[in-house]
């Protein structure tokens, strides 16, 4: 019984960190309609980025996401306005599609000759601690993780349901010809929902490190992560990604304890395959779909 | 037509000879597009002709090349290279029935639930190579040499790399002819209508792979055994899988020259113009696209504005 | 007497809690134009979609010269002789009007069989030969028509559903396309029509079934119909509820 409640348990934990690592793939998907696959970059740019400020500067991960962030911000803001309008306008959304892999080719070959393609982790001072709940365990490293992810779900999930800005996203999403009439510039809203996407793919990133391996072809890996958690959970909520990231996490840690670690992302995959047949838009369904 | 069919065939005559008056550096490069034609043209018959654009068809390149390799290590310890031709028969046979099991439901997807859940397949497919030691993927697996004792090697894998290309343009010249090609181009105009007018859309849908797999296959069995030694990531690439896609856009999708003249647009570039630069080949395609698609005419692009067609709603 | 072409018992089908179609019979006897009318949402278009295999009814029998078909899939239909053109029209676009038509003709019933004689004979009988290798996107709404019919009529049927084959027509068109079907019924093809236009209603149909919310509301000859009380009462009830905005 105890190893299935830590079994759960970890997959609960690993599951937030999931969802957290899916919801600017979400919202991008759901505010812009554009399948971004250059999302895992994103997230491992940010696992990089924390790596080099623990590395040279001792910051610790948690502590440097506002710079991570603000700098994945910037560049998904100018990525958006640049390259991906680019492509929306000139051919259509499935050339986003094209564009955006693309681009995740040049950055993986790119951050493998600046990286080195070796295996890498954020050790922390806390790497190794662990905190007990009665008979189960969690590292502290991914319950700092996982409270990081949740406070910032939840932030996500306040700016877009109690500010201007996110009335502004929701809007656009719902009904983009409407919001352009009554003022909103949404170019500048796209852009700002793609920086906000990566800026969230990228705080992932910086906590991904401090758990998990990664190298520059993690992105792959991480993209498809993403699109299952969307596909589980829905489109366009932090709620969608919530639920859909924990399924995932305890689907892959009940997969790993029970049938083998190797078999993890063959059964996330399945389930992908299976949902993507019954219920596409995820069990929430699509946010701002109401009035498309 | 015959014009056409002469033309073809003195082109693949051409080719084959090449080994007899041309050096062994510029033999590996017109092997390479042999290779990269055939499995573009191999893609097109699901993506061009049926419009199912698959970006996981490396999956079968690696099936291909990872049967022959298990076989010759757990049944003949290394040996085996006189079978070679019955190998490379089997890789692409199980290539082929892979196929043929993840069709029913992955072909009920369209647009970019398909190509993202082949995708997803080439990614799982690939880390279970690796991590299943029984297949031993991450190690990696040797492949006998085959080569004839009178033949040099760029001559040997050059003549049959010449060969699965003929072969290749064949079946997709035959396809394009025959009512199965009408009922793929029916399908990828317009599914919904297409079913309506009787095409057996779901059996053309999986026949499209099945055979598309199998050519793959044959292509990526006898890469593995032109490498002599594969692992996961030589064989189970994300490059392989955006190049086909690539050759075919840039020559023209739906076409038999399309994928070929896109191909070798991409060898020259890549072997000739980019050769000594050979860790920039991931960059190289990934620019490639990025700037096709943003700067290639309306009208190159015009057959990506129908994908994805809506689908038919049934209802009152 | 042979068995009608078509034979609809008790038909109903429902969408979630909404009944679109509610026990409706009909029968289309061999050579004949019908027509099915009735006013918008009346059920028209989901009568074509079960008979033609695109949706399985709720209840209910259709029965295709004399044979229990219900539930058939749209590629049964088509190899057995029932060919549809659809009242928003969908040529393949990236393929010129003969080829357009030419897949009708490959796959309907006789399948490969004299694929270029059907192909010549369908753009031949709606008149629009001299389009043939021109690209099907971009026609005018009048020869996208002509090519929905000319493409189901590839098919050789044995009945053919036409779904507003008049609509977006002007006069002359609408004239053209009237003696195409006669044209098409006189060659064997028997014709269930679904029109607005009651000049070529009138003018073509041997026999008429009228539907309004689901339900079977009047049936017979063109004469009988328009002085039913119960079909006047239908149209005008349904003008009167869009000239209040309803």
């Amino acid at each position: 019984m105890i190893p299935l409640l830590q079994t759960l348990l970890d997959g609960l934990v690993l599951g937030g960190v999931y969802a957290f690592a899916a919801v600017g793939f979400s919202l991008i998907f759901g505010v812009l309609g554009v399948v971004n696959l250059t999302h895992g970059v994103f997230v491992v740019l940010g696992a990089y980025a924390a790596l080099l400020l623990h590395e040279v500067v001792g910051l610790d991960p948690i502590l440097g996401l506002p710079l991570v962030m603000a700098a994945l911000f910037a560049l998904g803001y100018l990525y958006q306005r640049t390259l991906i309008a680019a492509a929306v306008e000139r051919a259509s959304l499935v050339a986003s599609l094209l564009v955006t892999f693309g681009v995740a080719l040049m950055a993986r070959n790119l951050l493998q000759i600046v990286a080195s393609p070796d295996v890498r982790s954020i050790a922390t001072a806390y790497s190794f601690a662990g905190l007990s709940l009665g008979p189960l365990r969690i590292d502290l490293v991914r319950a700092a993780g996982l409270l990081t992810s949740l406070v910032l779900l939840f932030g996500l999930a306040l700016l877009l349901n109690r500010t201007a800005f996110g009335r502004a996203i929701r809007a656009t999403a719902q009904q983009p010809v409407g919001a352009a009439l009554s003022g909103v510039n949404v170019r500048h809203v796209h852009g700002l929902t793609f920086g906000l996407g990566g800026a969230f793919a990228g705080a992932s990133g910086a906590v991904i490190g401090m758990m998990l391996p990664f190298t520059p072809s993690s992105e792959a890996a991480w993209t498809l992560n993403a699109f299952v958690v969307v596909t589980l959970g829905g489109v366009g909520s932090p709620q969608g990604a919530l639920l859909g990231g924990l399924l995932l996490g305890v689907i892959a840690t009940l997969t790993a304890q029970y049938v083998g670690p190797a078999f993890q992302n063959a059964a996330m995959f399945l389930v992908l395959v299976l949902m993507l047949l019954l219920r596409p838009q995820g069990l929430l369904g699509h946010a701002f779909a109401a009035s498309r | 037509m015959t014009t056409r069919i002469l033309a073809t065939l003195v082109f693949l005559a051409v080719l084959a000879a090449a080994p007899a008056f041309v050096p062994p550096f510029e033999v590996r490069v017109l092997s390479l597009f042999c290779f990269w034609g055939a499995l573009s043209l191999a893609w097109n018959i699901l993506g061009g002709f049926a419009g199912y654009w698959s970006f996981g068809h490396t999956v079968f390149v690696g099936i291909g090349a990872f049967v022959p390799g298990v076989i010759v290590a757990k049944l003949f310890d290394g040996g085996g290279a006189e079978l070679m031709p019955l190998l490379v028969l089997v890789g692409g046979l199980v290539s082929a029935a892979f196929a043929g099991i993840i069709a029913w439901p992955l072909l009920r997807l369209r647009g970019i639930y398909f190509a993202i859940a082949m995708l997803g397949v080439a990614q799982v497919t690939g880390e279970l190579s690796a991590a299943i030691e029984w297949i031993g993927g991450g190690v990696g697996l040797s492949l006998p040499d085959a080569v004839p004792a009178a033949l040099a090697p760029e001559a040997f894998f050059h003549y049959i790399f010449v060969g699965l290309l003929a072969l290749t343009i064949g079946a997709a010249a035959w396809v394009r002819g025959a009512r199965f090609g009408q009922g793929l181009l029916a399908i990828r105009e317009d599914e919904d209508t297409a079913r309506m007018l009787a095409v057996p859309t779901e059996g053309y849908k999986i026949a499209a792979l099945v055979l598309s797999a199998f050519l793959t296959g044959l292509l990526g069995a006898t890469y593995g055994f032109s490498l002599g030694y594969i692992t996961t990531d030589s064989v189970f690439r994300t490059d392989f899988s955006l190049n086909m896609i690539v050759h075919a856009l840039l020559g023209g999708i739906g076409t038999i020259a399309g994928p070929l003249l896109g191909a070798a647009v991409m060898v020259v570039l890549t072997q000739v113009v980019l050769g000594e630069m050979l860790n920039l080949h991931l960059f190289a395609t990934g620019a490639l696209v990025v700037a096709m698609v943003l700067l290639a005419p309306q009208g190159f692009l015009g057959l990506w504005r129908r994908k994805p067609r809506a689908q038919r709603e049934p209802g009152p | 007497m042979t068995a009608p072409v078509l034979e609809i018992r008790g038909l109903t089908k429902r969408f979630r809690g909404l009944v679109a179609l509610d026990h409706v019979d009909f029968t289309v006897p061999e050579g004949t134009i019908c027509g099915l009318i009735g006013p918008n949402g009346a059920g028209k278009s989901t009568m074509f979609n079960l008979v033609t295999g695109f949706l399985p009814p709720s209840e209910g029998e259709i029965r295709f010269r004399g044979t229990p078909v219900t539930g058939w899939s749209p590629q049964q239909a088509g190899r057995s002789g029932v060919a549809r053109a659809f009242q928003i029209a969908r040529p393949f676009p990236g393929l010129t009007v003969r080829q357009n038509v030419r897949i009708g003709a490959l796959f309907g019933r006789s399948g490969p069989r004299d694929v270029e004689a059907a192909t010549d004979t369908a753009l031949a009988l709606l008149g629009i030969e001299d389009l043939a290798d021109r690209p099907a996107e971009g026609l005018t709404v009048g020869h996208l028509r002509r090519l929905e019919v000319a493409r189901a009529l590839a098919a050789r049927p044995v009945l053919l559903l036409a779904d507003e084959p008049c609509a977006g027509l002007n006069p002359a068109e609408t004239d053209a396309m009237i003696a195409a079907l006669r044209r098409i019924r006189d060659g064997g093809v028997t014709i269930w029509l679904v029109e607005h236009d009651m000049r070529a209603v009138m003018g073509l149909c041997d026999r008429i079934l009228v539907i309004s919310a689901g339900r079977a509301i009047a049936e017979g000859t063109p004469g009988e119909v328009a002085a039913n009380p119960a079909v006047i009462a239908a149209y005008l009830g349904s003008e009167e509820q869009e000239a209040h905005g309803a």
